[in-house]
């Protein structure tokens, strides 16, 4: 008995038909997400790289093949603009918006999954996902409202008698975290809760069997097989944060304050400069910089994933 | 008689005591007031039907599950109370519960290296339990790529590992195939004689559990029906439930009519039946059931005096390999099996709806009669056939 193992890759010709030709399914189920991806994906991505290259002569956008956008920005890495330090700014927030973002997702997960009985799992997910039926921006108001100096939480201490603990989060880095995690959630908790509810429970119970403890069992079972989807919520925590534009300006005040200073996010920065400068060019490749960053952490994440796997798994085993 | 012959054998020590473990789930009664007892080094397979309770026992005693009431004793040592990772008992899973993101070396050491441990020691004692277990070349492979007889042999050795004071296994063998099964059984039963560690094993297979134990509990309805020597509750079920589960019985109601020389005579629906009296055997007008083994059902051309004998019409057959298991049907409308084991007598070549003489012997014909399932004599309302005189 050779139970199938799933690291198997895909044998050839599972793409042709029986009689060896392409059957119209086949070509049609690779053929629409094939469509997509070029409509959708690559071309606006080709549109950017290729206008990254062009340049603005008398306010007109003028074909062309040139780097003098990217020595532009090359010279303003560490100088007036600071790209880098915006950068490193975005780097930073989006790594600690998807570190507590997942901090705050996974037990609540885990209390769903271990602790709620079964049939109320459904109701609880609702819940959790009930707060991603409403705008994002009508939340940043909201926000804006409760965390503001004289905003709902302020208000609510000074009325409760405590004047002199007051917060001062709005228009800091901290603020634009909270906007962030509170449109992050709905989206993780339910990733999250596929790859814990899909924990075999009788593993955990063997493991209490062998002797385990209730936090053994967690420690030694449960967290390490939930590790694939936390690895993909906090990643999909920071690539969404790395990009966005609106919890930064919103919440975090355009430079917003966090250990590295009052220092705009890039995404910000890109979209300032866009506003004052109208020099699509310029933002084109300022983006660019933006993807390739997000491409590279990804690029970053799965090689060591890659060589971690042993050599066995990555041959087909003998029949 | 000598001295040495004379002087009792030490009496056996009990590994586990069950003592009047019931569990409900709400309404449902899954167990009602089980008691049970395991010798040191036995081989014990708890054997019965779907939603019997067998599992619900082995995760009680495991700890996985509460009970209601009753008490359990480890090696005299209460344990009732112990939560499931404070226990010394160790449970093999049907689906053998592997950890897939461990290899295998690490699955066997898991029990290992949740307390304070020294590395070199385990490293040891993984070592030789998977020579045990013949596992020594797969212990770096992961468990994805493991056949099902070396995920049972990790499962086992994994829980061996740890030095259990009793092995519970849960239908250990059914996720393998037939063939696989029948040699993982004497692999298994080999290891247990050698360990000489007491094994608790439930299983709905019957001839697993007779191949392998020492003794069987038969269980049903969340009561234990029978608990004895596989012969035994082959060829002395006793209860009409253990006849009727348990091999290929012929089961006869009927009331008692005469009862003389040893024997009772029980007027049934085709026939007059008598069976072996026994030690107190029932009156007159009593209503009883016969039960007579299939493989002990012999025909021949005109019946023989002092047998049991009955006419019967010849309805089916299944020629099995070795053996030859003939469906009859008795005027009154009953079934008969008789299994013979020789294909090519004359038997084998009677042909369908052919009438034949069936006999059998008294002394092979077991007498039930409607009464109290043992061990549950203090449970009012709860009636069944039990054996006479066994």
């Amino acid at each position: 008995m050779v139970s199938a193992s799933d690291s198997r890759p895909i044998p050839a010709g599972v793409l042709e038909a029986a009689d060896g030709g392409f059957s119209p399914i086949k070509v049609l189920g690779i053929g629409i997400p094939l469509a997509y991806s070029l409509t959708f994906f690559a071309a606006p991505l080709v549109f950017l790289v290729v206008l990254g290259f062009w340049l603005v002569e008398d306010f007109q956008v003028v074909p062309a093949f040139s780097l003098e956008n990217y020595l532009d920005i090359a010279q303003h890495m560490f100088a007036k603009s600071n790209y880098a330090l915006a950068i490193a700014q975005s780097l930073w927030v989006s790594l600690t918006t998807a570190f507590f973002a997942v901090l705050l997702c996974y037990p609540m997960v885990l209390a769903i999954v271990y602790v709620a009985p079964r049939s109320r799992h459904r109701l609880l997910l609702m819940l959790a996902v009930a707060p991603f039926w409403s705008s994002y921006v009508l939340r940043l108001f909201s926000w804006q409202i409760l965390l503001a100096n004289k905003g709902i939480i302020n208000s609510a201490l000074a009325w409760a008698d405590y004047e002199n603990l007051q917060i001062n989060l709005i228009d800091t880095q901290t603020a634009t975290r909270i906007g962030l995690i509170h449109y992050l959630a709905p989206i993780l908790i339910v990733v999250l809760y596929v790859t814990v509810a899909n924990i075999d429970r009788e593993l955990i119970q063997a493991a209490r069997d062998l002797g385990a403890t209730r936090w053994q069992a967690f420690r030694r079972v449960i967290l390490p097989m939930s590790r694939t989807g936390l690895l993909v919520s906090a990643s999909f925590a920071a690539i969404v944060s790395f990009g966005d534009v609106l919890a930064g300006s919103l919440l975090g005040g355009g430079v917003g304050n966090s250990v590295l200073g009052s220092v705009p996010l890039f995404s910000t920065m890109i979209m300032t400069e866009y506003a004052s400068s109208t020099n699509l060019p310029r933002t084109s490749a300022l983006a660019m910089i933006l993807a390739s960053a997000a491409v590279s952490a990804i690029v970053i994440h799965r090689v060591p994933e890659a060589m971690r796997r042993p050599w066995y798994d990555q041959i087909e085993p003998a029949r | 008689m000598n001295a040495v012959s004379d002087i009792a054998p030490p009496p056996p020590q009990v590994d586990l005591e069950l003592r009047g473990i019931a569990k409900n789930f709400g309404d449902f009664v899954a167990l009602e007031h089980v008691d049970l007892s395991i010798e040191r080094g036995e081989f014990v397979a708890i054997m019965g039907p779907s939603g019997c309770g067998k599992t619900t026992l082995l995760r009680i005693v495991a700890g996985l599950e509460s009970m209601s009431s009753g008490q359990l004793l480890l090696r005299g040592q209460d344990i009732s109370a112990l939560p499931v990772h404070k226990r010394s008992t160790r449970l093999v899973w049907q689906n053998f519960a592997l950890f897939p993101h461990l290899n295998v070396r690490r699955n066997i050491a898991f029990g290992l290296t949740l307390g304070r441990h020294d590395k070199a020691a385990v490293k040891a004692k993984v070592d030789e339990i998977a020579e045990l277990v013949q596992l020594g070349q797969f212990l770096d492979r992961r468990v994805s790529q493991l056949s099902g007889g070396q995920k049972q042999r990790v499962a086992i050795a994994r829980a061996l590992v740890t030095e259990p004071e009793i092995l519970l296994l849960d239908e250990p063998l059914s996720a393998l195939d037939a063939h696989l099964r029948i040699r993982m059984q004497s692999e298994m039963k080999r290891l247990q004689q050698r360990l000489g560690l007491s094994f608790l094993y439930v299983t709905h297979n019957q001839s697993e559990a007779f191949s392998m134990a020492d003794r069987v509990v038969v269980m049903n309805k969340g009561r234990i029906e029978q608990f004895g020597p596989p012969e035994e509750i082959y060829t002395r079920p006793k209860t009409h439930f253990v006849a009727e589960f348990v091999g290929s019985n012929n089961i006869f109601d009927g009331k008692v009519v005469d009862v003389q020389g040893g024997l009772i005579m029980v007027q049934c629906a085709d026939a007059i039946i008598s069976a072996a009296a026994g030690e107190r055997p029932p009156g007159k007008g009593s209503t009883v059931s016969l039960v007579v083994q299939a493989d002990k059902v012999r025909s021949h051309p005109t019946g023989v005096p002092g047998e049991n004998s009955l006419r019967a019409v010849l309805s089916g057959r299944e020629f099995t390999g070795s053996q030859v298991i003939y469906y009859l049907e008795t005027a009154g409308g009953g079934e008969v099996k008789m299994v013979a084991q020789e294909p090519f007598s004359q038997t084998e070549r009677a042909a369908i709806n052919m009438a034949m003489q069936l006999y059998w012997s008294p002394a092979d014909t077991v007498v039930l009669r409607p009464g109290i399932v043992p061990g549950v004599e203090n449970m009012p309302g709860r009636r069944s056939y039990v054996a006479l005189g066994t």
